[in-house]
């Protein structure tokens, strides 16, 4: 899975992931060293879509863990297929010649492959995206990262199973708890932050198809401006930002207005204080000030 | 093949590269960054694999390797930008620390030449002599005129000398802890600094005793406590997805389910673990020493409002006072500490810790019940210790559990008898600063 840093942009650009250039720089690195990457941010800023998007780059399979409290190993690794196993005796009671063995039902044939498993078993290198790796127990984790480490696992009933390929694993984490030194030492770290003005206008032109120039910038604009509000509960994500500039398109609008951000404000502000903060603080009136002003470094204006 | 920091460089430049990389890790050890061999290890390997001429390239392998939170990443820029400067930054810097040693130099032959004592210089450290140098006019010509007069004065020996440079010590430590206070004072010096290094002055934010918190930093302390308790406002809401031996074996579900495998039983159903929202009682002594840690705690709490059933808010000093209605729908801190200071009752006044849970019992029954998680902030000191203890004993039966959250620093716990006994009582955890407060209830709520 040889790939250069320059091939690894283009392939970025190809698929459609903007990103700057330590973004693509750290995840090279993860790739030509053969680490897992790690990567935090606030929700919706492409930390998922970084997996996907690395299995299309790739051209493998993307295998997903979506990590929950209370995800153990059975869910994760591998689980024997007990119904299986019991209809078999069932079946072999009424024969009475043929003689069932132990290691006849712990085979591979009653092996149920969970993603750990499955990647590290995959005929190519396939991608493991371990999402959300921070809501899973400490517990879970300890484990993780000793699969991690060596890309191995016991089954106790089958012996050692070594990858028959080491996969290109990625972890995201909202950041909810600290995650564990142990974890953090076998990975590269990413921060996502959201995007730089530009990077988001690429995005929605990338992303959103026939939306105007203007518009790409004023939606941009906007959503910059509230990110800098303190007070928002939930700033909004790069992922609502895209479903807001398509309804403004369904709606064959080619410019922003105050009115028209209040109108939509269910698609981009999902809680009920942030949009009463929208209306009390800021107000129609706030964003077609910031709009007239570009020159005012993006700040909204109080309606005071 | 492997490619490794070998195949980039000369052998000589390769070892003084390594040497760098290991004084700049160091270096972020020093400033608290968990750093390790393996992280070093990776950088260096992920090193080899960029431009090393492209800054921005070797920023980002060193902070991806290196760092791994993001808490840390803008005090590991600052240390980056301080230690790998460009050669031209370098050469200036160089020539800038040539011409301050030469200064000092100068400074120290100056003030060994200026504190003379009968022709002989006096013996002075050259830490002392340099803070001579640094001295105003003014100052320098007291000195000396101090030195001339005892000098030209009757009945002076050479046996006076030891004093006369212990009198030049005292004088030069004086002027030296005079204009510290008046750096501080003027929010000068040390603060400045943190000021100016956004990462290094959060973490600090968290460490720092929250009673030593500034009202210049009380902004960002309001930022820091609101992303927390949102954070722990996110964990509680965080649904708990049932696994498949979560609750009780639900006897009915397993019957049904199981009647297709001709009664035998291959799948087991469980009845879903019920999750009530947490109702939360909040006491917090408002006496002088507690004021800074209470209203913390509160706002801290306050932020969770919308994902625990009930908070309730208390202060307590010789009686308890219900906060709740005042603060309702309220967490800026400014507000809370117009209500829980200004316009307290109990403010400022002696802890009575029995009297206060006797009237708490007394007259809100229904808060105290057993699905109550009651929060304490209190240092214990309370007047009436065995009426306090015995009044908590009744309190805990009445209620879930209780957090006890302690401000004394734990190295003096063992010299005060109520820190035992209450702490044998209730979970006693101490928070001095918001880092412990953040860990506390991060992880027992």
């Amino acid at each position: 899975m040889t790939i250069t840093l320059d091939d690894l942009r283009k392939k970025f650009e190809r698929v459609g992931y903007i990103c700057d250039e330590s973004t693509a720089l750290t995840v090279y690195l993860a790739l030509d060293l053969g680490k897992p990457l790690l990567i935090e941010g606030a929700p919706g800023v492409g930390k998922t879509e970084m997996g996907k998007v690395l299995a299309e780059i790739l051209e493998t399979e993307l295998i997903r863990l979506q990590c929950y409290e209370g995800l153990d190993e059975t869910k994760a690794l591998y689980e024997w297929n007990y119904q299986r196993q019991l209809l078999r005796i069932q079946m072999n009671r009424n024969l009475e010649d043929e003689q069932i063995r132990e290691e006849d039902l712990f085979s591979g044939d009653y092996l149920l492959e969970r993603p750990l498993l499955k990647a590290i078993q995959a005929q190519k290198p396939a991608v493991l995206l371990i999402d959300e790796v921070d809501k899973c127990d400490p517990e879970f984790e300890a484990f993780l990262f000793e699969v991690l480490s060596d890309f191995q696992v016991s089954i106790p009933e089958l012996g050692t199973v070594r990858a028959r390929n080491i996969p290109v694993v990625v972890l995201t984490s909202n950041n909810e708890r600290e995650l564990s030194d142990g974890l953090k030492r076998r990975c590269l770290y990413l921060y996502l932050d959201f995007p730089e003005l530009e990077k988001e206008v690429a995005i929605l032109k990338a992303k959103v198809p026939g939306i105007a120039d203007r518009l790409a910038w004023e939606t941009a604009r906007v959503v910059a401006g509230l990110r800098r509000q303190q007070d928002l509960r939930k700033k909004p994500s790069i992922a609502e930002t895209l479903d807001w500039a398509r309804a403004l398109v369904a709606l064959n609008r080619n410019r922003l207005d105050g009115k028209l951000v209040a109108d939509t404000l269910n698609l981009f502000l999902k809680t009920h204080a942030d949009q009463q903060y929208f209306r009390r603080e800021i107000g129609p009136e706030g964003i077609d000030k910031m709009l007239k002003n570009p020159e005012n470094g993006g700040e909204i204006c109080r309606c005071q | 093949m492997p490619v490794s920091i070998k195949d980039k460089m000369p052998q000589s430049s390769e070892s003084m590269f390594e040497e760098n990389i290991a004084i700049f890790v160091g270096l972020l050890r020093r400033e608290g960054l968990p750093v390790g061999t393996t992280e070093m290890i990776d950088a260096l390997n992920a090193l080899a694999r960029i431009d090393l001429a492209n800054r921005g390239e070797f920023k980002a392998a060193l902070r991806s390797t290196l760092v791994k939170s993001y808490r840390d990443q803008a005090l590991f820029s600052s240390i980056f930008d301080h230690y790998f400067v460009p050669r031209e930054e370098h050469q200036k810097r160089s020539e800038e620390a040539v011409a301050y040693h030469q200064q000092l130099k100068n400074q120290i032959n100056r003030a060994d030449s200026e504190l003379q004592f009968k022709g002989e210089s006096l013996q002075l450290t050259s830490g002392e002599l340099q803070q001579y140098g640094s001295l105003s006019e003014q100052q320098r010509d007291r000195l000396q005129d101090f030195l001339h007069k005892t000098e030209t004065g009757k009945n002076v020996e050479s046996r006076f000398r030891p004093l006369l440079e212990t009198v030049v010590r005292s004088h030069l430590r004086y002027c030296r802890t005079k204009k510290k206070s008046m750096q501080e004072s003027s929010g000068d010096g040390a603060g400045q600094e943190a000021g100016a290094d956004p990462g290094r002055e959060a973490r600090s934010l968290r460490e720092t005793d929250i009673e030593a918190i500034r009202a210049a930093d009380m902004p960002a302390v309001e930022q820091l406590l609101q992303k927390l308790s949102r954070k722990l406002a996110i964990k509680i809401l965080r649904r708990r997805r049932s696994g498949p031996r979560s609750g009780t074996l639900d006897l009915r579900r397993s019957m049904r389910e199981n009647m297709r495998f001709g009664g035998i039983i291959f799948n087991l159903k469980h009845k879903p673990k019920r999750r009530s929202k947490q109702q939360i009682l909040l006491l917090c002594d408002v006496s002088a020493s507690m004021k800074q840690y209470s209203v913390f705690v509160i706002h801290f709490l306050l932020g969770l409002q919308e994902v625990v059933r009930n908070l309730s808010c208390f202060s307590f000093s010789d009686n308890v006072e219900n906060l709740t209605p005042g603060l309702k729908g309220r967490s800026d801190l400014q507000h809370i500490l117009d209500r829980v200071i200004r316009q307290s009752k109990n403010w400022g006044g002696g802890t009575n810790l029995g009297r206060s849970l006797s009237e708490m019992t007394r007259k809100y029954p229904d808060l105290a019940n057993a699905k109550t998680t009651v929060i304490v902030v209190s240092d214990t000191k309370t007047v009436s210790l065995d009426q306090a203890i015995k009044e908590l004993e009744k309190f805990k039966d009445q209620v879930r559990r209780i957090i006890w959250l302690n401000p004394l620093p734990l190295e003096y716990w063992p010299d005060y008898r109520s820190v035992k006994e209450i702490g044998e009582l209730v979970e006693m955890w101490p928070c001095s600063t918001i880092a412990q407060l953040e860990e506390v209830l991060t992880g027992r709520l």
